[in-house]
């Protein structure tokens, strides 16, 4: 029977697994599988599962149950070994590894923070003020001015000053930000997101950080949406 | 059901269609980082990537171009007067509010804020229910869209 993989843990976690159930369509109870000073949290699954939504949901429940007890290494979505034995042997093979990454985040957590341009008119509104080429332009062709290369001109102007506030507004949050984490990580945002903030939080400086996100977000009022989700098992650093 | 540390789950399964909503913003977490082990089989995530969205787009194209310039044309530059925080001012006020602890209130606010944010309630997040991952055939036939190359990741330690 295959075993999908949740999660490495150290060998004193508690595994609290009572009631937790798996992925897949006839989930199986979640147990562990020990290795020396680790465990690795599995269930069992046949080999052909499709994942749909609720596993995903799942594999994040788990994780959340267990990183509430202790330190723990949340695997990415969907990896499954054959047997006990390749889990054993996983764990061996990379031993040393695991252990320091558990000493690494022991008393964190991940929040996990965007910032997407919900409303683009305040913006393009400051960009015409601050802009007098952009505002000439744009005056020019609502007074019927034909040029086709009237608007191509301002557009490009204006989106060139979209991407560098947006840009720029990123990399100030990511600064407010990032001296309430341990460690942090950015990623490509994806449209229309211009934000991807990943930061691993000391349990003790999570309120300083949650306040200081929540004034942020209250503070940053031009159409900007800033959306905060955590605690998060560690999924940005464990690589 | 699940105990987190503090501020409740940041995924609930909830009893519905709208449980997990936030789900939306974790699953590129979820799906693409985490801990691979290279000696384990992956299964099959093609059906679940397509609730994935584009990575930002670009900005230089000449529709882009043309759609700002529509939308300069169209805004009414008298509506909104209100002037947006500048953030310098934020982060100046933030990093001194960090400094000298927090005040009560905004603790309580902060807490508030986050919660509803936990909770999800962009429009946007609530759609994933027919980007079930087990997509209809058609569905996985259709071309996808390729996603331009990632940049890599940033990463910094302090």
């Amino acid at each position: 029977m295959a075993l999908y993989v949740y999660a490495i843990t150290g060998e004193d976690h508690p595994h609290r697994l009572d009631g937790l159930t798996g992925v897949g369509s006839h989930p199986s109870p979640v147990r562990t599988v020990a290795a020396g000073p680790l465990c690795a949290v599995v269930s069992e699954i046949s080999e052909e599962i499709r994942p749909k939504r609720r596993d995903l949901q799942v594999h994040q429940e788990v994780l959340e149950s267990l990183m509430a007890d202790a330190v723990v290494l949340p695997l990415q979505f969907g990896y499954f070994a054959s047997d006990d034995q390749t889990v054993q042997q996983a764990l061996e093979e990379n031993a040393d590894s695991y252990i320091a990454t558990l000493a690494r985040l022991d008393g964190c957590a991940e929040y996990h923070v965007r910032a997407t341009q919900a409303d683009e008119d305040e913006l393009l509104r400051q960009i015409l003020q601050d802009s007098p080429e952009a505002r000439d332009l744009n005056d020019q062709i609502r007074a019927g001015a034909q040029d086709p290369q009237l608007p191509l001109t301002l557009g490009e102007l204006v989106a060139r000053e979209v991407q560098e506030r947006q840009d720029s507004l990123a990399a100030e949050l990511v600064q407010a930000l990032v001296p309430y984490g341990r460690e942090h990580v950015t990623h490509p945002p994806s449209s229309p997101d211009f934000l991807n903030l990943s930061l691993l939080v000391p349990h003790d400086r999570t309120e300083d950080f949650l306040a200081a996100e929540a004034g942020l977000a209250q503070q940053i009022e031009s159409g900007v949406d800033f959306r905060l989700t955590g605690p998060l098992p560690p999924y940005s650093f464990v690589q | 059901m699940t105990m987190v540390p503090q501020s409740g789950s940041s995924v609930s399964r909830g009893g519905g269609g709208t449980g997990g909503s936030s789900l939306y913003d974790v699953l590129e977490l979820i799906l693409d980082r985490g801990l691979v082990i290279d000696i384990f089989i992956r299964i099959s995530v093609v059906g679940i990537e397509l609730i994935k969205i584009d990575a930002r787009i670009v900005v230089a194209s000449v529709d882009t171009y043309l759609r700002f310039a529509e939308a300069c044309n169209r805004l009414d530059l008298e509506a909104g007067r209100k002037a947006p925080a500048q953030l310098p001012e934020v982060v100046g006020t933030m990093m001194e509010g960090g400094a000298k602890g927090k005040a009560k209130g905004a603790l309580s606010g902060a807490v508030d804020t986050v919660t509803e944010s936990l909770s999800g309630k962009s429009a946007k997040q609530e759609e994933p229910e027919e980007e079930e991952p087990e997509a209809e055939p058609e569905e996985e036939a259709a071309p996808r869209k390729r996603r331009p190359a990632r940049r890599p990741a940033r990463r910094e330690r302090e």
